[in-house]
């Protein structure tokens, strides 16, 4: 029997999961990106969006630039990347090998309830070929996603895979608490990024231990 | 007859530009204004500090979210109406997350730089910091910008938040 289903968002994070790189460090846009990445897979390298729509992209390139020995993968939606598409210019003229997008393509904003996008039918890795990276790919597969999250670094760019996905508009609990500051300390802590020390005890600089 | 070093320090944008490098700031982010134009040109140059540029100012304060976040300490430099721009991932990413950022910000539209069309931007801009809550100060032009400099840079540190300092065309445009 032919099924033209599309896999869902949990067939991808599962293959992710399964695939995700040593010292991997992942960026999750709002919404069930992020609550279904934290009920899967919940790590304190995991650095959880709560609203700021449109922003994990530029977000994740900052990180992948700051942290360039470090695997940085980065998970949008279809919806929120429309509302900065020139972050894909930007990342590709930065172009860091260590940064790999995967672009949830549901067809709509799945966490304002399902609304319509301005246009769902774009072909997202052309936009981003066209934008400056190169491996840019449309995938339909989940084990296809593991197996690009493996290749990964052979690559010589940032790669963005756009994948075909059902949408899921039931909202998923996460198991921990996302707020923002425990998830910015958390990941900070986990990646022992260097802490300022205060004036007062003769710092004013960013230092290690 | 004045030493090199005595130079930079009354030329202001190399003041500028000397004090991010001696704070370690390692990464800039911004988007281009008249006045930034050869400073992002000389931190291009320098071999400590990655320039990114932006195409928008709200997608530049996420990447210095998110290099700030990776460890690196971490500037903005923008115009005023860039500022305005980025109100929202101003307060659901930088300030929610409690992001120190430094905002080196030109002060467009005052009136010092009486623009018919940088006006209207110069006319809002400090009440919109101060309804969005973003920490600010107008440089004094009476005073080294140095130290001024340093001083935003530490209130965003010391008080996890960005620091916007507005700064007039001495001070920033080479």
């Amino acid at each position: 029997m032919v099924t033209t289903a599309r896999p869902t968002r949990t067939d991808y994070y599962k293959a992710l999961a399964a695939n995700l790189p040593a010292r991997a460090l992942v960026v999750t846009s709002l919404g069930n990106a992020s609550y279904l990445w934290a009920a899967l897979h919940h790590a304190t390298e995991n650095f959880y969006f709560e609203d700021a729509m449109g922003l994990t992209l530029p977000l994740a390139l900052g990180v992948a630039i700051s942290q360039p020995d470090r695997p940085v993968i980065a998970v949008e939606g279809d919806g929120a990347l429309l509302m900065h598409l020139g972050a894909l210019v930007t990342i590709g003229a930065v172009n860091p090998a260590n940064l790999t997008i995967l672009l949830i393509q549901n067809g709509v904003h799945g966490a304002a309830g399902g609304q319509a996008l301005a246009n769902a039918s774009l072909d997202l890795a052309a936009v981003a070929r066209a934008s400056g990276i190169s491996h840019a790919e449309n995938l339909t597969r989940a084990d296809l996603l593991g197996e690009r999250i493996k290749s990964a670094p052979e690559r010589n760019g940032t790669g963005f895979l756009v994948l075909a996905t059902e949408p899921d508009l039931e909202v998923v609990t996460p198991p921990v608490s996302l707020d923002p500051v425990a998830t910015k300390l958390r990941f900070m802590t986990a990646i022992d990024a260097p802490r300022y020390v205060p004036t007062l005890f003769g710092g004013g600089m960013l230092t290690r231990g | 007859m004045t030493t090199p070093t005595e130079g930079a320090e009354t030329h202001r944008p190399s003041a500028v530009l000397n004090t991010l490098k001696r704070l370690g700031f390692g990464v800039v982010v911004s988007v281009p204004d008249g006045w930034l134009g050869e400073m992002l040109i000389r931190i291009e140059q320098e071999p400590t500090i990655k320039l990114v540029r932006a195409t928008h100012e709200e997608e530049a304060l996420a990447i210095a979210c998110g290099s700030r976040l990776g460890g690196v300490r971490t500037a903005l430099l923008v115009q005023n109406a860039g500022v305005l721009s980025m109100g929202a991932g101003m307060v659901s990413l930088a300030q929610r997350y409690q992001f120190p950022l430094l905002m080196l910000v030109s002060y467009r539209g005052n009136p010092e730089d009486p623009v018919f069309y940088h006006v209207p931007k110069g006319r809002v801009t400090e009440p919109v910091f101060r309804g969005i809550g973003l920490s600010h100060a107008c440089s004094d032009r009476h005073r080294p910008i140095g130290p001024q400099v340093e001083q935003a840079a530490t209130y965003a540190e010391e008080a996890s938040c960005p620091f916007a300092l507005l700064l007039s065309r001495e001070d920033i445009q080479w």
